[in-house]
C-alpha cells in the first residue's frame, strides 16, 4: 500500500477542517485518533475520495484522488459508523452483489462471488434474510461483506464500532484482526488499535503525534486531560 | 411488507410483462371507446375470467377488490342520481371491466419483473439525459429497505411523547420523524458512492 | 442527479409510505381520524422542493404500482390509478410540485417565523388542496364519468380536513427548515 498525502489541506467555508499535510502512508495497521472535529474524519475521507482536497493532493497507491476517483475506489473500500446506513436492499444478497454490478459477472459467478464473501465473515445463513431484520453487529459484518466482495486491497474504517454492544464490537475487532487487507481505522476506542503498527493523531485539523501506537495514546491521554 | 403477486401457473403468470402492460393499455382504449352496455359488460365479465384465471382464493381474491368496488358503487349511486340508468350501467361496468383487469396483472407480475420492464423502457430516457434507468431499481430498493426503519421510528417518537404525558400532535410527530430520517441521507449516499454503485 | 439527492428522495418516498401503514391519527379539531399519507405528499413539497419532492411521490406511486400494498389502506397494484378516486391519486404529483414550487419561489432562510409559515401555508393549500382536488375532480367527471357537477359537490366535504393538513403541513414544514433545511431558494 502507498498512500501520500502532499500538501493536502480542506477548508469548508472558511473554516479549515485539515491543514496542509504531508505524509506517507504504508504500514500494515494504521490507527487514526482524536478528539471530535479534529480533522480524523476529514482525514480518512479524503483516502478515498469522498473529500476532496482543497489545496494539494492525494493518492492511492499512485492513483489521485480525484481525477482517477473510479481507480481509487477500486483499491479502497470504506466502513462507516452507522451500520444500518450501509447495506441499502431489502434482501442482504442482493445488496451484497450491488458491489460486482460494474464487473459484468454471469449470474452463476455473482452468487459464488456473495457466498464466499459472507462465508468468509461468518454470516452465510444470512444471505436471504431481509436486512431491516438485522441486528447492528450482523449489518456491521454485513457491510464488510458488501464492500470486501470486489476484494479491495486498502479498507478505510470510521469508527466502526461506535455503534455497537460490546459483544458485537468484540467480533468487529477479531474480524479485523483475521483480515489481510491493509487497514486503516479511526476511532475512539483506543484498544482497537494498540497492537497496529502506526498510530496518527489529530488535533484542531493539524497532524500533531505520529508513531508507535504507545507512544501516540500516551499523548493523546495527557491531551485529552488523562 | 408483502406484494400483491401470486405465485402461479396461469396463461398470465406466463406472459412478459410488456405483453401484459400493453394488453391493458389497449384494453383501456377499447373501454372508454366503446359506449354499448352490452358490450361492456361482456369485457367486464371477460376480466373476471381473466382475474379468476389468476388462482387467487375467494376470499383473498374479494377482499383485494373491496376498496375499488366500493368506490365504484359510490360512483354508480351518484351517477344514478345525475344521469340517466343506461350511463350509470356504462359507468359500473366499464370501471369493474378496469379494475379486474388490473388486478388480474398485479396478481401475475412479481415487482422484479415489473422493474425490468420500466428500466428497459426508460433506457431512451438514459440516452437524452433525463435519468438514469439503473436508479430506477436501486431507488426502489431503498425505499423497501427503509420503510421498516421510519416506521420503527414513528413509533418509538410516538411512545415517547406518550412516555412524557403528552399528547400526541401531528407536527410534534413529523418533524423529528422527517429530521431523524433525512439526517441518514448523507452517510448513506457517502455508503453508496464509495461502493461504486452508482 | 446527485446521490445524496437519490436517496433524500427514496428516504422521503419511504415517509410516505410509512405514513399509510402506522394507525391514522386525530387532527384535533376533526373527529374522525385521518391517514397522514396526504399529508406527506405536501410535506415533501414543503420539505424537499419541486424537483425531489414530486420526485419523492412519484416513486411512491411505482411502488403501488408494481404491486406494493403501500396506499393507507393496505392498497395497491395498478388497480389504484384506474378507480374512481385515482384522480387525487395523480393529484399527489401535481399537489408535491406545486406546493415545492411556491414553497422554493418564497420562502427563504432570513424571513421571520411567521412569514416561512404562511408562505408554506399558501403553498400547501395551492399544492394539496387545490392541484389535487382539480385533478381528482376532472378524474371524476371525465374519466369516472360522473360529470363536472356531481364530482364537484363530492369532492367539497373532503376539502376542510385537507386545508387543515395544509396547515400543519406549514408548521411541520417551517420547523423542518429550522433544525435541517434541505429547501433549495429560487427567490
Amino acid at each position: 500500500m502507498d498512500i501520500h498525502f502532499e500538501e493536502t489541506s480542506v477548508r469548508y467555508e472558511g473554516r479549515t477542517a485539515l491543514e496542509p499535510l504531508n505524509v506517507r502512508l504504508t504500514e500494515r495497521r494504521i490507527g487514526v485518533i482524536g478528539l471530535n472535529g479534529s480533522g480524523k474524519t476529514t482525514f480518512a475521507r479524503l483516502i478515498n475520495g469522498l473529500v476532496k482536497p482543497s489545496s494539494g493532493k492525494v493518492s492511492v497507491n499512485g492513483f489521485d484522488t480525484v481525477k482517477e476517483s473510479e481507480a481509487v475506489r477500486t483499491e479502497a473500500g470504506f466502513i462507516f459508523q452507522n451500520p444500518q446506513n450501509q447495506i441499502i436492499l431489502p434482501i442482504l444478497k442482493e445488496d451484497i452483489a450491488l458491489g460486482l454490478k460494474r464487473k459484468k459477472l454471469s449470474a452463476a459467478e455473482i452468487e459464488t462471488a456473495v457466498a464466499a464473501v459472507l462465508t468468509r465473515f461468518g454470516i452465510p445463513h444470512l444471505a436471504d434474510r431481509r436486512t431491516h431484520e438485522l441486528s447492528g453487529g450482523e449489518l456491521q459484518l454485513s457491510a464488510f461483506a458488501s464492500v470486501l466482495v470486489t476484494q479491495p486491497k486498502i479498507l478505510i474504517l470510521d469508527e466502526p464500532t461506535n455503534q455497537l454492544d460490546l459483544l458485537n464490537r468484540n467480533l468487529v475487532e477479531r474480524t479485523m484482526a483475521g483480515m489481510d487487507e491493509n487497514l486503516i481505522v479511526i476511532t475512539h476506542d483506543l484498544a482497537l488499535v494498540e497492537n497496529f503498527d502506526r498510530v496518527l493523531l489529530f488535533s484542531k485539523g493539524r497532524l500533531i503525534g505520529d508513531g508507535t501506537p504507545d507512544a501516540v495514546i500516551t499523548q493523546y491521554r495527557s491531551l485529552a486531560g488523562a | 411488507m408483502n406484494t400483491l403477486y401470486l405465485d402461479g401457473q396461469s396463461l398470465l403468470h406466463r406472459l412478459s410483462t410488456r405483453a401484459k402492460l400493453g394488453g391493458l393499455a389497449v384494453f383501456s382504449v377499447f373501454l372508454f371507446a366503446i359506449g354499448h352496455p352490452a358490450l361492456l359488460g361482456i369485457a367486464a365479465i371477460a376480466a373476471a375470467f381473466a382475474y379468476a384465471s389468476t388462482g387467487i382464493d375467494w376470499k383473498p381474491g374479494l377482499a383485494r377488490l373491496r376498496p375499488a368496488f366500493i368506490t365504484i358503487a359510490a360512483v354508480t349511486i351518484f351517477a344514478l342520481l345525475f344521469q340517466p340508468p343506461m350511463e350509470a350501467l356504462i359507468i359500473l361496468f366499464r370501471l369493474t371491466a378496469l379494475m379486474l383487469a388490473a388486478a388480474a396483472i398485479t396478481a401475475t407480475t412479481t415487482i422484479g419483473a415489473f422493474i425490468d420492464t420500466i428500466t428497459w423502457a426508460a433506457k431512451p430516457f438514459e440516452r437524452i439525459g433525463l435519468v438514469r434507468a439503473a436508479d430506477i431499481g436501486l431507488s426502489v430498493g431503498l425505499v423497501i429497505r427503509f420503510v421498516p426503519e421510519v416506521t420503527l421510528r414513528y413509533r418509538s417518537i410516538r411512545d415517547a411523547h406518550q412516555a412524557r404525558g403528552l399528547k400526541v400532535r401531528p407536527v410534534t410527530l413529523l418533524v423529528p420523524l422527517i429530521i431523524q430520517t433525512l439526517k441518514n441521507a448523507d452517510e448513506i449516499a457517502a455508503a453508496i458512492d464509495a461502493r461504486g454503485i452508482r | 442527479m446527485s446521490t445524496r439527492d437519490l436517496v433524500l428522495v427514496a428516504l422521503f418516498a419511504a415517509i410516505i409510505v410509512a405514513l399509510g401503514l402506522v394507525p391514522p391519527v386525530s387532527l384535533g379539531i376533526i373527529p374522525v381520524p385521518v391517514h397522514a399519507q396526504s399529508l406527506g405528499v405536501m410535506l415533501a413539497g414543503v420539505v424537499l422542493g419541486a424537483k425531489r419532492g414530486t420526485l419523492a411521490v412519484a416513486l411512491f406511486m411505482l411502488l403501488a404500482a408494481i404491486g406494493l400494498p403501500v396506499l393507507s389502506g393496505g392498497r395497491g397494484g395498478l388497480g389504484v390509478f384506474m378507480a374512481p378516486p385515482s384522480g387525487y391519486l395523480y393529484g399527489y404529483l401535481a399537489a408535491a410540485f406545486v406546493t415545492g414550487y411556491i414553497s422554493e419561489r418564497f420562502v427563504q432562510s432570513g424571513q421571520p417565523g411567521i412569514v416561512q409559515g404562511t408562505y408554506f401555508f399558501v403553498a400547501a393549500l395551492a399544492g394539496g388542496v387545490f392541484a389535487c382536488h382539480l385533478l381528482g375532480v376532472l378524474w371524476l367527471a371525465y374519466v369516472t364519468g360522473l360529470g363536472l357537477q356531481a364530482a364537484f359537490l363530492g369532492t367539497l366535504a373532503f376539502i376542510p380536513g385537507d386545508a387543515l393538513k395544509a396547515l400543519i403541513a406549514a408548521f411541520a414544514g417551517r420547523a423542518v427548515m429550522v433544525g435541517y433545511p434541505l429547501l433549495p431558494s429560487r427567490a
